[in-house]
């Protein structure tokens, strides 16, 4: 099976041949994102948010809100015209080079940075934010359900620009120790708005994949329910390996890495992270519902966007033992 | 309920509102500012255990820490130059080359909320900016260092480093952050470590007194 074929048969809930790994599974889309959502360099978005970037990519400048309370959101949000920012063209140039021989071998992942609850953050700053999730929680809803259809609509554009494969939708909701906010206060203010996001892309034949960093596995029944089949950057903070046994063919889990620990220290050895991949493949590997995906940095930055020239050992090192 | 006990209930479900006016009745009934004072600093702590005990969730802490803070706002003009309730002054920052804010903001509310004066350096702060901070501010009892990346995990070193080099004396360091562990923070000769918001209030009280 080719890096292709053998992600669908995970998808299909048969048996792979060997545990993928993110960076040679994908074809990772991300020039419509960078338009819509969040400029990967930094520089102001289409809804008027400063971008500054970061070793790790670009954040929302600290500190510079458009907004303090979530009930003038309409004064201040104003959605980008679709037609007018080059879409189609950003994404026509990102696949240039990308013909059919390599849509048999590859599969398209289309990313959507700056989810829901992410945007609402880079308005009106974290703390505004979550108040606001128990303060106010009609006008979040209302503001949620405008930012759903906005979403949906690019959605469509980068479906109909990419024709993609998976399409992953990025919206962090929690950190190291637990989740930002109740399960409850997900369930009640955001679940609505980001099923119809879930929905829109299942609804086009596009594999959803869902985003979400840190300690969320009380959440994760909820994106399998509303039709998430992938959940990506799932970190070892969480009980991966319940994860995978309660959802086993329904859910694949693309991480694994222990992004806070020695293996992804500053002067971590490449020995270090082919002992991290072992123990991934190990661990989450076994059970045909794995993606590894490496998280590292170093001292230049994200090693998705900087390199790093531990990773190609790592990576070969891996792809010794993952055979299933 | 007593006054002082309203006070403390809208503290620690966080109606914000309403304890301004609670605040002055408690007072217009006779009770010491320093006396409500401490029955929201109680409630915060409260608060904070609640959160570290995963009952209660960020939201829920913040808009305590608000409530609090409208609360204080009817107090300090009835407590200037009183310090007694006070832990002394705690600098805060995230380290150099670390951009994120909101796990610091959290600690700040919640060491503030427990007694102490919060001098916030932001974020990307260079290490010797910590010490400047410190000789620059009265009564600088704590220094609060914050790293979320395994990446700016050396400039928290740096940090502690420069700060106890720095000959500083009476004034402890506490770190915290995603990647940092009690042995991290051990090994890099800081004072304290905490996991989250709510024991850092803890830590810094402990460290302190």
């Amino acid at each position: 099976m080719n890096q292709r074929e053998n992600f669908f048969a995970m998808i299909e809930g048969k048996k792979p041949e060997f545990i993928p790994n993110s960076m040679e599974v994908y074809k990772s889309c991300i020039a419509g994102t960078c338009i819509t959502d969040s400029p990967l360099m930094g520089g102001v978005d289409s809804f008027g948010v400063n971008w500054v970037a970061t070793k790790e990519g670009a954040m929302p400048e600290p500190n510079k809100f458009l907004f303090d309370e979530i009930a003038d959101w309409k004064e201040h949000v104003h959605f980008a015209d679709l037609d007018s920012l080059g879409i189609e063209a950003a994404a026509a140039k990102e696949m240039e080079d990308f013909n059919q021989n390599n849509r048999n071998e590859l599969v398209v992942n289309v990313f959507s940075a700056c989810g829901l609850f992410e945007r609402m953050a880079a308005f009106m700053g974290f703390e505004n934010a979550l108040c606001s999730l128990v303060e106010d929680p009609d006008s979040c809803r209302e503001f949620f359900e405008a930012l759903a259809d906005y979403r949906i609509a690019c959605h469509n554009r980068f479906i109909d620009a990419y024709q993609p494969d998976v399409l992953t939708y990025f919206d962090d909701l929690a950190t190291a120790n637990g989740l930002f906010m109740s399960p409850k206060v997900y369930r009640e203010v955001i679940k609505p708005s980001h099923q119809r996001i879930v929905e829109a892309v299942t609804s086009r034949g596009v594999i959803f994949s869902q985003h979400t960093c840190g300690k969320c596995e009380e959440i994760v029944g909820d994106y399998v329910e509303m039709g998430a089949r992938i959940w990506h950057s799932a970190q070892s903070m969480n009980d991966l390996e319940g994860i995978q046994e309660k959802y086993n063919d329904r859910l694949i889990i693309e991480g694994g890495w222990d992004s806070s620990g020695p293996a992804s220290y500053i002067g971590a050895s490449t020995e270090d992270l082919i002992e991290e991949a072992k123990r991934c493949a190990n661990v989450y590997g076994q059970k045909g519902n794995f993606i590894l995906m490496p998280t590292l940095l170093n001292e230049n930055g994200n090693s998705l966007f900087v390199g790093d020239p531990r990773l190609e050992p790592m990576l070969k090192a891996f792809n010794e033992i993952n055979k299933l | 309920m007593s006054k002082i006990n309203e006070v403390k209930e809208l503290v620690e479900t966080g109606k914000s509102k309403k304890v301004g006016a609670a605040v002055q009745e408690a007072i217009d009934v006779g009770n010491k500012p320093a006396d409500i004072l401490q029955a929201m600093v109680d409630s915060m702590s409260v608060v904070g255990d609640k959160f570290s005990s995963g009952e209660i969730f960020v939201p829920e802490m913040l808009i305590a820490a608000k409530a609090m803070s409208k609360g204080v706002d009817v107090l300090r003009p009835l407590m200037a130059g009183d310090n007694s309730a006070s832990l002394g002054t705690c600098v805060i920052g995230t380290v150099a080359g670390d951009l994120h804010d909101i796990g610091k903001n959290l600690v700040s509310m919640m060491i503030e909320s427990a007694g102490f004066t919060m001098v916030d350096l932001g974020v990307d702060v260079p290490a010797e900016n910590f010490v400047k901070a410190a000789k620059e501010n009265d009564n600088v009892t704590l220094i609060a260092c914050s790293g979320l990346l395994t990446t700016t995990m050396p400039a928290l070193k740096e940090a502690v480093e420069t700060i106890k080099a720095s000959g500083l004396s009476g004034c402890k360091v506490i770190v915290g952050g995603a990647p940092v562990t009690p042995e991290f923070a051990a090994e890099i000769g800081a004072d304290g470590y905490a996991a989250d918001a709510g024991s850092a209030a803890v830590k810094a009280k402990e460290l302190v007194k």
